[in-house]
């Protein structure tokens, strides 16, 4: 039995040497492509052999590593991490096909960049010991910021510093969050250890109600800055704004915020000395975020800062969802997570080539595209009715699911949520009728459509979004599995 | 025999001595001077005290300081050159480039 | 192998001919129009099939569930109410399918249309098809997403693109209020099975559901201190989402600017497909209505206001097309009348109700072709330009009084000789009187005479202005290929004739879908948990003017236009002038546009509530900068410590380590 986790981990990260040592564009992006095809055909291959039936970590690698603290080498994939761990491997090397003819200056860092990200991304939702977990959600914030910071837009440098401080002061409360729960089970067992599982399953034994609620907010505080939630998102309008196109689709991939609230705090939560505050804290700040992250882009000048702030919006879902504590919106909220990434990674695309090839982003300025890019025209269309939530596309079994499920136990909070599914619709549509409808602006000159590169990496996506959003079992059966478990810890409590 | 509280005395004189020339002096020569009281200070109670415990390792202690003074004297001797070279001068009071 | 076996290929097909025509369509002769009208007529003739076997033998109900995921499911349903409506969607769709060959030759993307309209279709289809509400949802939602496209198919007029997005926008509407039905429904299930759901069984389908009626209607909401059974709640909210869909009042607003598109999308949209999926879903979901008898009151109430409300305005419009949407919204009152009556006479309203809907389709279907038909000669919709045009366009013209006829509902009661309209109108005419005798409840009847005036009146005024007189202006034209004018005259035929030949069977065939087959439950039963009777039947008579009312007033409506349009009596003049209030409001659409689109979406959600959030998130944003300033200022005073000079760190670590004994010798005293 080969480490496929430890392949997928770190092959990126070598590969992203690799890339660094090239000198040409050509050889940076050919090995950028040959590393994610690889991480790709291995997650597909993982893929086949995962039993979706079971909800324990599965692909397990335990390797004892600084034993008088209790560090392991622990890394497995489970429900939660397989579909998350599937979205980053089939979009990057799309991703590095969508750069293919771009020139920008040093391509190797550019797609060495590329491939760390990917490497520490899948790094986090892999680990299963939280001294691996806790290097690999550090080691996110760096490409992201050198991705910003050098190829962003005009204020890449403010961009950068906001997201890195901002993100980095939320790990460190995590980081607080975490040694307490590890000093406390300790205390508590006299052993030391940093695994994730049996940290998780020892928090309940925690004598102090105090204690564990720290524990609990400083870890949740953590993760809804990442993800990020209502009111905590200021960095993301920025950082989402001015990343360049691919630094774009690296942050949407970025789901290690809900990961971690799926992974870590829901299966806590139950043993949490005020679980109803925790939902209830949990329940607000996602219909919060939906409705606020709505009304946001529908006052946005710039296409952009639109999609990012129905980025805001959409992962309020994922908030929601988790609160709503009934297996449907759990495995819902995750499917949200799946289906963003997806969706997502085409709207900012699009944004870029319309920056690329009119010059501007502002909404307004554009205005009949579609009769001079048809191409990019149906693309958009299509993933701009995804992201309103369309049936028959990915959006709409999250949402509907989320929406669905919460409803049982959290009816008011769904509400809000309703509200906003009108003001979605009326941004996505607004922006579509202004920029790609109507008359075409003769001021923007001559514009051409997308190449073939282009057509193929947005097209399959838009393809696996149709997809998706007609056959979800792929995905959301295993995570149904999973969430079932987390769901039936519930009802063991009584919350 | 001399008491061991001599030495020590005698040691804490030199070592106030030599930090006190530290807090006061503006040369970097004296400075470099009064870390080298201090040092011997240090030196001194090695000593004393090996030859009270009758155990050489502390005798030999001293050694191994006293040959790092003299590559710490000829480091810093070498540096205030430099900087002599370059300020025409060595007070400390002129040399602050470390400021906020 | 039973026909029924081939129900899954109703929406296939044409779902299967969008695919193709996207990506064949422009290489094949007139955008490949062939694809789609081949798929639907296959389509048609399974349909036809399938209603004239379920005619036969009606206990042969097509039912297909496959799991699709958790405890939903896809699967199809065709029942009597399903048949219909699927034969009438095809048979529709197909005509106009075939006149668009004609009709979209001169356009620069064909395929493109015809690709949307084999989706439109296709959705249409499998709405009608659902045996589950989410599935019906998801198809609602198509249909919604392909008026979108199909309203602004000529997207680069920004008008079209601005029509397009506030009918897409204004159903959303509708449909947030349906979709919340549906979460509520769902919970109240999920609770009644207490959370773990037997595998097989798909909760959201349609027998699933009317089976836990009586547990549904026990839960209690208490919404603003005032306590709504679910039942009622979610029935409401079903019926706002048909109030989006099927422009009732005040969701109308979508419809008349729907007319950008072109012409046979008007008749899309207006006959076959969309606007009837409103009605389609409360006739569907019946038996949850029939035990919310409030909810019936409301979409009666409703029905009939929207019914004049239209009306009113349909008689003032100078635009063609514009005449012709009102009326439509005029129509789609009826047929939610026609259904909201269920509260006096149960099933039965699902039979008036859906053979207005059937009739409704062919006559307006034929309408809006016809007038397609003319403005594709004379290249203009301005009624006040036209005139005469019967002279140059006979088949045309005749094809347009046949529908007249069938709208104003001409006919002679008591017998079976009359238009399609007269049938199914006085049905639902005859019995909102029969509602108002049973419930006391007389507004609905009398609106629904005035409006049947009034549309009278409306059409012949669109007649006499179009096609009689002299041309007003100098318009050339002719008359419209064949492939336009032998899908006018079909239709025409059904909007004379399917009614009276219909009449006694179609009722008692849609009304059989409620009590026997599928759903099979009591429909008495069900309103005695609503808390009333049903009204028995046979026991009432209407007096001998009831029966006739509507044939007068359709008659005094034909008068007047032809007094006024015909003969010009009255001078027009002198009504239509800008300072007449009446006409004023009349004509400015009683100022909807101003209070919905001007002030309510534009001053009040956009400038107002998203604004505020764009200052609040400012607020968000100076509190995190707040901070980094905060810090950095800090450092800025700390950094004054850094003096360079070697004595004072000297100094403070010499300080600092005294202090450091000291501490470490009290300490240890202390302990």
């Amino acid at each position: 039995m080969m480490p496929i986790l430890s392949m997928i981990v770190l092959i990126p990260l070598i590969f992203a040497a690799l890339a660094l040592l090239t000198k040409t564009k050509e050889q940076a992006r050919a090995i950028a492509l040959a590393g994610t095809v690889i991480v790709l055909l291995l997650t597909v291959y993982m893929y086949f052999n995962f039993d979706s039936t079971i909800a324990d970590n599965q692909f397990k690698e335990l390797v004892p590593w600084v034993e008088s603290l209790g560090i392991n080498y622990h890394l497995g994939v489970d429900g939660i991490s397989m579909p998350l761990i599937l979205l980053n491997a089939i979009v990057l090397p799309l991703l590095v096909l969508f750069t293919w003819n771009d020139d920008r200056k040093s391509p190797n860092k550019f797609y060495a960049f590329i491939l760390a990200t990917e490497g520490a991304v899948i790094g986090v939702f892999t680990a299963l010991d939280f001294f691996l977990f806790y290097i690999f959600w550090e080691l996110t914030l760096i490409p992201l910021f050198f991705m910003v910071s050098i190829w962003g837009g005009p204020n890449k440098h403010k961009a950068a510093i906001k997201f890195f401080i901002y993100t980095h002061v939320a790990s460190l409360v995590m980081l607080l969050g975490i040694f307490g729960l590890y000093f406390a089970a300790w205390d508590m067992t006299g052993t030391p250890t940093l695994d994730i599982p049996t940290l998780i399953a020892q928090f309940q034994f925690i004598e102090s109600g105090i204690a564990k609620d720290m524990i609990f907010l400083a870890l949740l505080f953590g993760f809804i800055v990442k993800i990020p939630s209502f009111p905590f998102h200021s960095w993301l309008p920025d950082a989402y704004t001015e990343a360049p196109t691919a630094g774009s689709v690296l942050f949407v991939m970025l789901k290690i915020g809900g990961y971690g609230l799926f992974k870590i705090m829901l299966p806590m939560l139950p043993f949490t000395a005020s679980p109803n505050l925790m939902i209830t804290i949990m329940a607000s700040l996602g219909s919060v975020s939906i409705l606020y992250g709505a009304f946001l882009a529908l006052s946005q000048k710039d296409l952009k800062r639109m999609v990012a702030y129905s980025s805001v919006s959409h992962m309020g879902y994922v908030t929601l969802g988790a609160a709503g504590l009934v297996s449907l919106s759990v495995s819902g909220a995750m499917f949200q997570q799946f289906s963003h990434g997806l969706i997502m990674s085409i709207m900012f695309m699009s944004c870029g080539i319309i920056k690329n090839v009119t010059g501007t982003r502002i909404i307004n300025d554009l205005g009949g595209l579609a009769q001079k890019m048809p191409k990019l025209a149906v693309i958009m269309v299509l993933t701009f009715m995804a992201s309103l939530g369309l049936p028959g596309l990915s959006g709409f079994i999250a949402e509907v699911s989320v929406l669905a499920g919460s409803f049982v136990n959290l009816p008011s909070y769904v509400m809000i949520a309703l509200v906003a599914i009108v003001i979605t619709a009326a941004y996505h549509l607004w922006a579509l009728q202004r920029a790609m409808f109507g008359v075409y602006n003769e001021k923007l000159g001559t514009v051409t459509d997308i190449n073939t590169y282009q057509t193929l990496s947005m097209g399959v996506i838009a393809i696996l979004i149709l997809y998706f959003g007609l056959n979800p079992s792929p995905v959301l059966e295993m995570m149904l599995t999973n969430s079932e478990q987390i769901v039936s810890l519930m009802a063991v409590m009584g919350v | 025999m001399i008491p061991i509280a001599f030495y020590l005395a005698l040691a804490a004189i030199l070592f106030s001595i030599g930090l006190y020339g530290l807090m006061t002096q503006r040369s970097g020569i004296r400075i470099l001077m009064c870390v080298e009281l201090m040092l011997n200070a240090a030196n001194l109670n090695l000593v004393a005290f090996s030859s009270y415990n009758h155990d050489l390792t502390g005798q030999v202690f001293a050694l191994f300081s006293i040959a790092l003074a003299a590559c710490e004297a000829a480091i810093g001797f070498a540096i205030l050159m430099a900087l002599y070279r370059m300020k025409d001068t060595i007070s400390l009071d002129h040399i602050n480039v470390l400021r906020w | 192998m039973a026909v029924g076996d081939f129900a899954f290929l109703i929406p296939v097909l044409p779902a299967l001919a969008f695919v193709l025509t996207f990506f064949l369509g422009k290489k094949l002769p007139s955008g490949g129009a062939i694809i789609p009208i081949v798929a639907i007529a296959t389509s048609f003739v399974i349909s036809l099939l399938i209603t004239l076997n379920l005619l036969a033998n009606p206990e042969e109900v097509v039912s297909q569930s496959y799991s699709w995921f958790a405890m939903l499911n896809i699967g199809i349903l065709v029942d009597p109410l399903a048949a219909v409506m699927l034969t009438m969607v095809t048979l529709v769709s197909l005509l106009i399918h075939i006149y668009s060959v004609g009709y979209m030759s001169h356009d620069k993307a064909p395929s493109r249309y015809f690709a949307e309209t084999a989706l439109f279709t296709a959705s249409m289809l499998g709405l009608v098809l659902s045996d589950n509400i989410l599935q019906l949802f998801i198809c609602w939602e198509l249909v919604g997403v392909c008026s979108y496209l199909l309203i602004g198919f000529w997207f680069e007029k920004p008008s079209a693109a601005t029509a397009a997005k506030k009918a897409f926008l204004t159903t959303r509407v509708g449909d947030v209020m349906f979709l919340a039905g549906i979460i509520i429904l769902f919970s109240d299930l999920f609770k009644i099975f207490n959370g773990t759901i037997p595998d097989g069984v798909y909760i959201l389908r349609f027998d699933e559901i009317f089976a836990h009626i009586p547990d549904i209607a026990a839960m209690n909401a208490n919404i603003f201190g005032m306590e709504v059974s679910h039942i009622t709640l979610i029935t409401l909210l079903f019926f706002g989402g048909a109030v989006g869909k099927s422009g009732q009042f005040p969701l109308h607003v979508w419809l008349p600017d729907a007319m950008e598109g072109p012409t046979t999308v008007s008749a899309l949209i207006h006959a076959a497909t969309m606007v009837t999926a409103g009605v389609y879903l409360v006739a569907r979901t019946f038996p949850m209505f029939i035990a919310a008898p409030d909810s019936l009151m409301v979409v009666a109430y409703v029905g009939a206001f929207t019914a004049i409300f239209a009306a009113t305005m349909g008689i003032v419009m100078n635009d063609l097309k514009r005449v012709l949407a009102y009326s439509t919204i005029s129509q789609l009152g009826y047929m939610m009348l026609g259904l909201g009556v269920g509260a006096a006479i149960g099933a039965e309203a699902v039979g008036i109700s859906l053979f207005h809907l059937i009739n409704h389709a062919f006559f307006k279907a034929l309408l809006f072709l016809c007038a397609g038909s003319v403005i594709h000669a004379v290249g203009t919709h301005d009624m006040r330009q036209l005139g005469g045009v019967a002279k140059v366009m006979p088949i045309t013209a005749a094809t347009m009084v046949a529908a007249s006829l069938a709208l104003a509902g001409i006919g002679i009661p008591g017998t079976s000789i009359g238009t399609s309209g007269f049938f199914s109108k006085d049905a639902i005419i005859e019995n909102a009187y029969l509602f108002g005798d049973t419930t006391g409840a007389w507004i609905p009847y009398a609106l629904s005479i005035v409006a049947a005036l009034l549309t009278s009146l409306y059409i012949f005024r669109l007649l006499f202005m179009t096609f009689y007189g002299k041309p007003r202006t100098d318009y050339g034209g002719h008359e419209s290929p064949g492939s336009m004018t032998v899908p006018l005259s079909i239709l025409a035929v059904f909007a004379l004739f399917f009614g009276g030949l219909t009449s006694k069977t179609f009722n008692t065939f849609v009304s059989e879908t409620f009590v026997n087959n599928f759903v099979n439950m009591d429909i008495h039963e069900l309103a005695s948990i609503g808390g009333y009777h049903l009204a028995s039947h046979g026991g009432h008579h209407e007096p001998l003017i009831i029966l006739w009312m509507p044939l007068i007033v359709a008659l005094a409506g034909f008068v007047i236009a032809f007094l006024i349009y015909g003969l010009k009596i009255v001078n027009m003049d002198s009504l239509v002038s800008r300072n007449n209030p009446i006409y004023k409001l009349l004509y400015n659409r009683y100022y909807q546009n101003a209070i919905f689109t001007d002030f309510f979406s534009v001053k009040v959600i956009y400038e107002g509530f998203a604004f505020a959030g764009r200052a609040i998130d400012r607020g968000f944003d100076w509190t995190v900068n707040w901070f980094s300033d905060l810090t950095l200022e800090a450092g800025e005073s700390l950094r004054q410590f850094q003096t360079g000079a070697v004595q004072n760190y000297a100094t403070a670590v010499i300080t600092g380590v005294s202090l450091l004994v000291i501490l470490i010798k009290v300490v240890m005293e202390v302990i």
